[in-house]
């Protein structure tokens, strides 16, 4: 029972009856949702069996690896398996919501005024430059 | 009248030099507002137009619910090639309905699902919301009736900036709030929807919000030279290799993001909207208002002589 190895395995999310691909994002926040419901700290197998469709248990241990990445959720060694519980960082589940909306919208600069926009292939170059003058000395103002 | 009917629809082609020599003289919160009226009266003046030309076209067809005397010959006389033309107008105009609806619903989708992201899991003190998150990104987030407008930034990307950096970053994303600069966007964005011509509009709105904001961003620090780092930073540390250009070394020109450095390094643009007119940058911003002007007004002219023969041969 080598769960640490279920990382980024990527098992086939067999027998989902819609045949329709359910994103990751999506995934995640289901996983999250039982966990947050979950009574205290959990095994896999319990969140596996309370996910709508038939996900495989490696699915499952891939979703919650991923979320312990991004600190979405904690876990606890018992025995010889983890027990798995929802992180309690509410601006951590702020983020994690914020990014499946930024990843999941293609148009969304159009809409939410970004800091900087994507830059050209040369851009990166002249940028640099421009940067270097902007932190050497300033110049005399008197001058 | 002949084809002067369709002249709302094509004058919009000169957004293009309107834009670039708005873009480049103008201060940019005038350069904004102006752009977005312009876009706003040339996209109203297009659709009248094409909402007139479908109704004219198509007034002779047997069984529409429209007044006998639409189809008089004197109307029609307004309108060359009036029924392909009338009906063409009005299956572009169904487009051009589905393509407005589309834009303003994915708008509101968008905002109403970065506004549930946040939730209510944040302090409402602070209209700042810092989320765990090391991919850089920052964003002006409008509010709604219910809720204020946040300023949304992940730690990755204040963790590459220095403390005065990320004071300019802030300001400058509050300037987006405080002057409601969504609102220039969507509006330009619909515009291109009612006329494709409108589009370079679009795109100079956006950068000439994104320079505004950072005018505002570097009188809030008191020094243009952090708000430039900040800009230069932050694009730097956001960047992917663009895989898509790299075949392409011919789009050379520098982006929106080196050209706000470099204007941020450059002077302070000056505080009145209009240049001196002796000036090179005052003649051209005149020669970009009197075509602007001429551009709205002979599309208000057409649209208005439309109307007027349609009511002058409506009985009451």
């Amino acid at each position: 029972m080598a769960e640490d190895t279920a990382e980024e395995t990527h098992a086939p999310v067999a027998g989902d009856p819609r045949g329709r691909r359910r994103g990751q994002g999506e995934l995640e926040a289901q996983v999250l949702a039982v966990l947050q419901r979950a009574p205290g700290p959990v095994t896999a197998g319990w969140v596996q069996e309370r996910l709508d469709g038939d996900l495989a248990y490696t699915t499952v241990m891939t979703i919650l690896s991923r979320l312990h990445a991004k600190d979405a959720v904690t876990r606890t060694r018992s025995g010889r398996s983890y027990l798995w519980q929802a992180s309690s960082d509410a601006a951590g589940l702020a983020a994690l919501r914020m990014r499946r909306v930024l990843d999941g919208e293609p148009d969304r600069d159009a809409v939410l005024a970004s800091f900087v926009t994507a830059l050209l292939p040369h851009d990166e170059e002249l940028l640099r430059t421009l940067l270097d003058g902007a932190c050497a000395p300033a110049p005399d103002p008197e001058g | 009248m002949g084809v002067f009917v369709f002249l709302p629809l094509v004058l919009p082609l000169t957004a293009l030099p309107i834009a670039r020599l708005t873009e480049q003289h103008l201060h940019p919160r005038g350069a904004a507002r102006l752009l977005t009226a312009i876009s706003i009266v040339m996209a109203l003046c297009s659709a009248v137009c094409l909402a007139l030309i479908g109704v004219v076209g198509t007034a002779q067809i047997p069984g529409n619910p429209l007044p006998d005397s639409w189809s008089d010959p004197e109307v029609r006389a307004a309108l060359p090639y009036h029924e392909s033309v009338g009906t063409a107008a009005l299956l572009v105009l169904a487009a051009v309905l589905l393509a407005l609806g589309r834009t303003l619903t994915r708008h509101l989708r968008i905002r109403a699902r970065a506004r549930r992201a946040l939730g209510r899991a944040l302090p409402a003190s602070s209209d700042v919301a810092l989320l765990p998150d090391p991919e850089p990104y920052a964003y002006a987030l409008p509010g709604s009736p219910r809720s204020p407008g946040r300023v949304v930034v992940s730690t990755g990307m204040l963790a590459g900036l220095a403390e005065d950096e990320r004071a300019a970053l802030l300001a400058h994303e509050r300037a987006h709030l405080t002057h409601r600069h969504h609102r220039h966007l969507l509006a330009t964005q619909l515009a291109g929807c009612v006329n494709p011509f409108l589009r370079p509009l679009q795109r100079a709105v956006a950068y000439s919000a994104e320079r505004w904001a950072d005018e505002e961003s570097a009188q809030a620090v008191g020094d243009r030279r952090v708000t430039a780092r900040a800009v230069a930073r932050a694009a730097l540390a956001s960047h992917r290799p663009p895989a898509a250009y790299a075949a392409f070394p011919a789009f050379a020109a520098p982006g929106p993001v080196p050209r706000r450095v470099a204007a941020l390094l450059g002077p302070v643009p000056t505080a009145r909207n209009w240049p001196p007119a002796h000036t090179p940058a005052g003649l051209a911003a005149l020669v970009a208002a009197l075509g602007t002007a001429a551009s709205a007004l002979s599309a208000l002219n057409a649209a208005v002589a439309l109307l007027l023969v349609l009511k002058a041969v409506t009985p009451l």
